[in-house]
């Protein structure tokens, strides 16, 4: 065992007993310290800023109900996202069983509220480049999206991102190889037309 | 240069971002790419493409991750103590068990002697035994785990009372 996974186990174990102990200095932490983290992925998951946020929060109380079920001896991390995948993917299907209902009272003759959204990628996207991948971001269903970012941002290994994403570590790896490719062909074509 | 060269070079410019690649593959790939220009740009634009995920930073809202932070604290508190609430009206339960069943042991000779004094029938106070004595203390003993329910209170695995 290296002097890393030691400090890194250690870190999980303590982690493990204060969420045991419900420790709440120790938990207000960790909630101040991985906001940006979770709020990133929600927002890679729902594609959506608001939503994404009240997932954050649902997450970290979902945290504290299975307490019990984290006994420290795997980084915290994919057991975090894994909890937060499960409420965005619950999230995004009751949206979608409420999408079709609304579409068929809108058959129906009812007024729908116009849709206000605007990706939250394209609102960071600040260069043509930007725009093109944050085009191809918005395009690519949540699944590669989600590899792309656990990969490369977060920087978990492939066997916990299919510990997050409840797939095999081969299913992981090509949908961040599909990702990547999508991206590079959003940044190519842009140097093509360049 | 033969066509499988440039995928093999493709897929372990790929697989060098995902995975890693063994020094092996290393050298191949890297004096590959030295020679050939299209692969040299596949493996920019491949690792453009994984910089250009830094590009989209979630502005973050100081006031909302504070927000957060505080329901999570307060719940954590409220679950903790709703849990040490439980754990005491266990521990009192367990005890009010115990000693109901010390005390109708300890009872239980000199109320037999009794009832052979008085000519009392053995089933009949036995019967006035565990209707007056055995049953109402354990009653008493496990009113406090079902009082909620009893008083129509709930509480939910949160540790909210409703």
């Amino acid at each position: 065992m290296t002097a890393f996974s030691r400090m890194a186990e250690s870190e999980s174990q303590c982690i493990a007993r204060a969420l045991r102990r419900r420790d709440s200095e120790f938990i207000g932490r960790m909630v101040s310290r991985y906001h940006y983290r979770l709020l990133r992925y929600l927002v890679y998951w729902t594609s959506r800023r608001e939503q994404a946020e009240d997932l954050v929060q649902e997450t970290w109380l979902r945290v504290l109900e299975r307490a019990g079920q984290y006994n420290g001896r795997l980084r915290f991390e994919p057991w975090l996202f894994s909890i937060a995948r499960n409420l965005a993917i619950d999230h995004l299907r009751k949206q979608q069983t409420a999408m079709h209902r609304m579409c068929r009272e809108d058959e129906a003759g009812v007024d729908l509220p116009a849709p206000d959204f605007e990706s939250p990628f394209f609102a960071a996207a600040r260069s043509e480049d930007a725009k093109r991948i944050a085009a191809a971001l918005g395009a690519l269903e949540p699944i590669y999206r989600e590899a792309l970012l656990l990969r490369f941002q977060e920087e978990l290994s492939l066997a916990e991102i299919a510990q997050v994403a409840g797939a095999p570590i081969s299913t992981v790896s090509s949908r961040i190889h599909r990702g990547l490719s999508m991206l590079q062909a959003a940044l190519g074509g842009g140097a093509d037309a360049a | 240069m033969p066509l499988e060269n440039h995928e093999k070079a493709r897929f372990l410019i790929h697989r060098d971002l995902v995975e890693g690649i063994s020094l092996e593959d290393r050298r191949w790939l890297d004096a590959h790419v030295g020679q050939c220009a299209e692969c040299g740009r596949y493996a920019d634009l491949s690792a453009r493409a994984v910089r250009a995920l830094d590009w989209f930073a979630v502005e973050l809202d100081p006031a909302a991750a504070l927000r957060v932070e505080n329901v999570v604290r307060s719940r954590a508190e409220g679950m903790r103590s709703a849990e040490a609430h439980a754990k005491s009206l266990w521990i009192g339960t367990a005890a009010a068990i115990f000693l109901t069943f010390t005390g109708s042991a300890v009872t239980w000779g000199p109320l037999a002697w009794l009832a052979s004094q008085w000519n009392v029938p053995s089933r009949v106070w036995q019967i006035g035994f565990a209707a007056f004595w055995l049953l109402p203390s354990l009653m008493l003993a496990l009113l406090p785990l079902f009082r909620r329910r009893l008083l129509g209170e709930h509480s939910d695995s949160k540790g909210r009372t409703i």
